[in-house]
């Protein structure tokens, strides 16, 4: 074939019809496997690494596990990626997203079947999409004006996230939690400014919100282990030997003791630096690099607490929250910004000790300290709170609450139903087929449950064929319920994300009709 | 990709079954499960056999062909290097116990093997694993109120009872015999570094174990003071003993000169030679003088990485100074000893003051078995600090008492943080049992049947305790549980008389701590497990 010598060997090529199936069946296993972890009653995955360290995380969070799926099909790396930006975006809805996406595409790949043109489906879904917006955006509440109220909003958010997690027996404890730390925050989305501290041993209902700023690092023997109205310079520098850095230089003397003076001058150039960086009049002094000892003992004379080998985000936060800047050199003290804080002492958390800075400068500032059995319940706990973090943060500033439970997919099926009733033309079908997708998803949750899904769904359909329906999936009975009463809320700007990112990337998908698979580079070595 | 190809096939090939495929593969989901639950029971079936006071040891041979013969479930687990993923959920379970207990390692695993036996049955039955889940966490949570409503409380002065609970601890190990030893000086060391300010916090680290062979366990010996594994460099004639120290401990080197820059002497002629030597001489004699200056009649010297802490020629000033000379302290060893000795490490000599020295009455070396130690007694203002020097006829039981000694520390260290005590010998195990059956009867549906199966499983620790000391279970079991539903509720299994005897009298108490953590630990466990349907290999 001509083509064929177009390309270079061992790059392949499918075309038209193979290379949608091809995409099809990609995008939907990546759906299938990830869709049974949807819901207050999905299941977690384990994860095992093929590395050396067979390292295990067992997690039910839709965004972790595709991330480190091994992939091949350029359809299936599509979803993958939109669950990344969901995950970016909104922070939840990972797995919503992207079985949406393979609901759409497995209902469009039957319209294919039946011989309707990609572009008219893709046509269809984009008006059904849109009309769903629309459905949405009616039914939004927001609580903006009540604090109260829109407290009590974020709170059930919060839970309805974290039922879905492992922190599932103690969702109100971390809703709190949650919902206090992003108050703090006073409407900013700068979750760098919540410390989340893993110590495991415990239990997770002992994890606790603390005002301030936790290091996990110890401080220098000799030094002072509390200070009040703390000045801290905040340094990445080089502390162990300042080494003369000339390349190749190289000192020849003749005698013992001018050995002896170049390293005492050495010496001093180390004191000179410490007394520099005293000239800032610190008290308090955190260094990313070790500390080593000589540096370490004239700290401790000064009376300054040296805190060395602080890791890189800890050192960046640490000089967020106390309002200072990393300082590298100490020449100008008048021009380094000094951090402070009203406290530093030294806390003990189950076995470890650890640096504790409370009336740190920027007040939103905060930690939350996870506790738990063991470092696999720790790690999902912590993408859990993250995971509701971020929910609570985006509704901090776009304030429309829904209703769960499978209440928004199943008002926005209604009215996409409509919407096909009313539009003729091919592009019914596709409208039609949104609809169904979309329903789908109650219909997982359900299944996840162990529940009767094709009996729950007929019933909320019916449900929801009245005006103004608040009914969904009640899990816990397995009955169809008022959200409203149950208190299960999501946030729109989630939902928003979610219908939006699925169905555009369902449309790229959709579009493709050529697959070339470039050749491999080699690898001779291996071979 | 091949793992999505191979989930990819059975849908291709059927597409229109789409709408209700959310019933269909559950096949594999259910494998999954039940392999990592068995794999799960494997594991705690190992470590069964160690439980109790007439438990049995395992011998583990590491790849490297290092022999470890232990009883603690934490030490076993961690040394068999298991692969499956559930099991190694175990292994870490174990550790958290060690973590925030330090005792009850076998126990707990134990126990999460039971629940998951329970567990699959119920599976089996059909029920949803969440609803097993859940229902489990409603049962653990009313269980460590159970606990915490037979608990006794208990007041630091109370040393007796403390001395009983860490005996218990010892009990179950190898060193059992030597339990009325090793459980005071457990409680010893412990209660000698409570800090009186922060009562309830004891930091383990403050204790420093030093195992030495030779002699029995009989010789473990607790000292209120410091002491080193290290003999006294004395190769050039310095003192051994030293009374009235004066203590230094320096981080920088008594050797020749180096600079981080690179330098090389020249020598062009052979008379210069002579004048470097004694350039070096006098080097380090004017350090010595210095440190001769400030009174300080014993050395402490950290390791260096970088050159020579001491050479030759050091010492040998040193021991015409009649200093004494302990070298090659590790860096992390320096706040603690900093700590006990109540002075500051000096890093440079010019920071060499008397006001950083720690006083001691007695700086000597002893011979301890085949090897030497140094002991520094009646230290000054000391830390709240303690050694305690394990000794034992082999490296074997020398390990194996360490970490019974550990247990026994973190069993008073347990009693320290949450002031309660609880009867042992199963007596909290089959009133748990007992009690949430009654509760399951009172609860209807699902959750009664899971809560049921909960209360039962509890059963296997006295079962397990009763068939490890050789006694018949199951008329033991149903003996117990008679008694405890006749209101004795401290009724356990005396193992040494081998019936069931209320086990407070026989001083068999455990902190509550160990009890509630090894249930709750092994709960959240067991529900982790059953949450997981899928095991995806990953980059």
């Amino acid at each position: 074939m001509a083509i064929e010598r177009l390309l270079k060997d061992e790059a392949t090529e499918e075309k038209g019809e193979r290379a949608r199936m091809a995409s099809f069946i990609g995008a939907m296993a990546i759906a299938d496997l990830v869709k049974t972890t949807l819901g207050p009653k999905g299941m977690d995955k384990i994860l095992q690494s093929t590395d050396r360290g067979r390292s295990l995380t067992v997690t039910n969070d839709g965004a972790t596990i595709l991330k480190s799926l091994h992939i091949d099909n350029p359809a299936a790396k599509v979803l993958v990626d939109i669950s990344k930006v969901q995950d970016d975006e909104v922070g939840d809805g990972t797995t919503s997203v992207v079985v949406l996406a393979g609901e759409l595409l497995r209902e469009a790949e039957k319209l294919t079947m039946a011989k309707i043109h990609p572009m008219t489906i893709i046509a269809g879904y984009r008006m059904a999409a849109e009309c769903a917006r629309n459905a949405l955006l009616q039914r939004t509440m927001d609580n903006k004006q009540d604090p109260e109220k829109f407290r009590e909003d974020l709170m059930k958010i919060a839970i309805t996230t974290l039922s879905s997690k492992i922190l599932s027996q103690d969702k109100e404890h971390f809703a709190k939690l949650a919902v206090d730390a992003v108050m703090r925050l006073k409407g900013s989305t700068n979750l760098e400014a919540i410390q989340i501290i893993k110590k495991a041993g415990g239990s997770l209902s002992d994890s606790f919100l603390d005002e301030g700023f936790i290091l996990d690092k110890k401080i220098g023997i000799g030094q002072p282990k509390r200070i009040e109205n703390a000045k801290i310079l905040v340094a990445n520098t080089a502390m162990d030997t300042d080494k003369v850095k000339i390349y190749g230089a190289r000192v020849r003397v003749d005698s013992m003791a001018k050995v002896a003076q170049i390293e005492a001058a050495e010496k001093e150039k180390m004191r000179e630096k410490v007394q520099k960086i005293v000239a800032h009049g610190i008290n308090c002094f955190v260094n990313r690099q070790l500390i080593y000892n000589f540096p370490e003992e004239l700290f401790a004379d000064a009376g300054i607490l040296a805190i060395e080998h602080a890791d890189f985000d800890g050192i960046e936060r640490l000089a967020l929250v106390t309002g200072g800047e990393i300082a590298s050199t100490f020449d100008n003290p008048e021009s380094v910004k000094l951090g402070h804080c009203k406290l530093i002492e030294e806390i003990m958390i189950g076995e470890d000790k650890l640096i504790h800075f409370s009336g740190v400068e920027m007040g939103q500032a905060c930690t939350i300290v996870l506790r738990g059995a063991s470092s696999h319940v720790l790690d999902e706990a912590e993408r859990s709170l993250h995971d509701a973090l971020c929910v609570l943060s985006q509704t901090v500033n776009d304030t429309r609450v829904l209703f769960g439970g499978g209440w928004p997919e199943m008002v926005m099926a209604r009215q996409v139903d409509e919407l096909a009733r009313r539009t003729p033309g091919k592009k019914s079908h596709a409208i039609e087929a949104f609809s169904r997708a979309l329903q789908i998803i109650p219909t997982i949750i359900a299944g996840n449950a162990g529940l009767d899904s094709a009996e729950l769904i007929s019933q909320l359909r019916a449900e929801h064929h009245k005006e103004n329906s608040k009914a969904g999936i009640d899990v816990i009975t397995g009955n169809v319920g008022d959200m409203e009463k149950l208190g299960i809320s999501e946030s729109f700007k989630v939902k928003q994300a979610v219908l939006l990112s699925a169905t555009e990337a369902a449309e790229m998908i959709l579009r493709v009709d050529e697959i070339i698979t470039c050749a491999p580079r080699k690898r001779e070595d291996r071979m | 990709m091949a793992a999505v190809a191979h989930i990819a096939q059975p849908r291709a090939a059927a597409p229109s079954s789409s709408k209700t495929e959310s019933y269909v593969d559950n096949k594999r989901r259910e494998d999954v499960r039940m392999a990592n639950i068995q794999a799960a029971r494997a594991v705690a079936d190992a470590v069964r056999t160690s439980l109790g006071p007439k438990g049995m040891d395992k011998m583990i041979a590491s790849a490297s062909g290092e022999v470890v013969i232990t009883n603690d479930g934490a030490t076993i687990l961690n040394k068999m290097e298991v692969l499956q993923p559930a099991a190694k959920m175990l292994v870490d379970l174990s550790r958290s116990q060690d973590a925030a207990a330090g005792d009850g390692t076998t126990t707990v695993v134990v126990l999460a093997g039971a629940l998951l036996g329970a567990c699959q049955g119920l599976l089996t039955r059909g029920i949803h694993p969440t609803t097993i889940s859940d229902a489990i966490h409603k049962s653990c949570a009313k269980a460590v109120d159970i606990l915490q409503a037979m608990a006794v409380p208990l007041e630091l002065t109370d040393r007796e009872s403390l001395i009983k609970s860490a005996a218990t601890s010892l009990n179950s190990k190898v060193v059992s015999q030597y339990s009325s030893l090793l459980a005071p000086l457990a409680v010893d060391a412990v209660l000698s570094v409570v800090d009186p300010a922060r009562p309830d916090l004891v930091d383990l680290r403050d204790i420093k174990i030093v195992k030495k062979l030779g002699g029995t366990v009989d010789d473990t010996e607790l000292v209120k003071g410091l002491v080193f594994d290290k003999k006294v460099s004395h190769s050039a004639g310095g003192p051994s003993r030293m009374e009235n120290a004066k203590i230094a401990v320096i981080q920088f080197q008594i050797s020749p000169p180096k600079t981080d820059i690179e330098q090389s002497i020249v020598v062009s002629d052979y008379s210069q030679m002579d004048r470097i030597l004694k350039e070096e001489r006098n080097y380090i004699l004017g350090i010595i003088k210095k440190i001769r200056a400030t009174g300080c009649n014993v050395l402490l010297i950290q390791k260096s990485i970088l050159r020579d802490a001491v050479t030759d020629l050091s010492l040998h000033y040193l021991a015409k100074a009649k200093i004494l000379v302990i070298k090659d302290v590790e860096r992390d060893e320096i706040e603690f000893i900093t700590k006990t000795l109540n002075c500051l490490p000096i890093a440079n000599i010019e920071h060499f003051r008397e006001e950083k020295l720690g006083f001691a009455d007695c700086v000597e070396e002893v011979s301890v078995g085949e090897g030497k130690i140094v002991k520094i007694m009646g230290i000054k203002d000391m830390g709240r600090t303690t050694t305690v020097v394990v000794r034992g006829s082999n490296q074997l039981v020398i390990d194996e008492a360490e970490r019974s000694l550990h247990d026994a520390l973190c069993v008073v260290r347990c009693l320290v943080n949450k002031k309660f005590l609880i009867a042992g010998g199963g007596a909290p195990e089959i009133e748990l049992s007992r009690q949430l059956g009654a509760w399951a009867k009172e609860l209807t549906g699902m959750e009664s049947y899971c809560v049921k199966e909960f209360a039962e499983a509890l059963e296997v620790i006295p079962y397990t305790l009763a068939e490890n000391a050789g006694l018949n279970p199951i008329a033991i079991v149903t003996e117990l549980r008679n008694k405890h539903a006749q209101g004795e509720i401290n009724a356990g299994i005396n193992v040494r008389k081998g019936q069931i005897t209320n086990i407070l009298e026989e001083n068999v108490v455990q902190p509550l701590l160990v009890s509630t953590s090894a249930v709750t630990l092994a709960t959240e466990c067991v529900r982790m497990m059953l949450k997981i349907d899928d095991i995806v290999t990953v980059r």
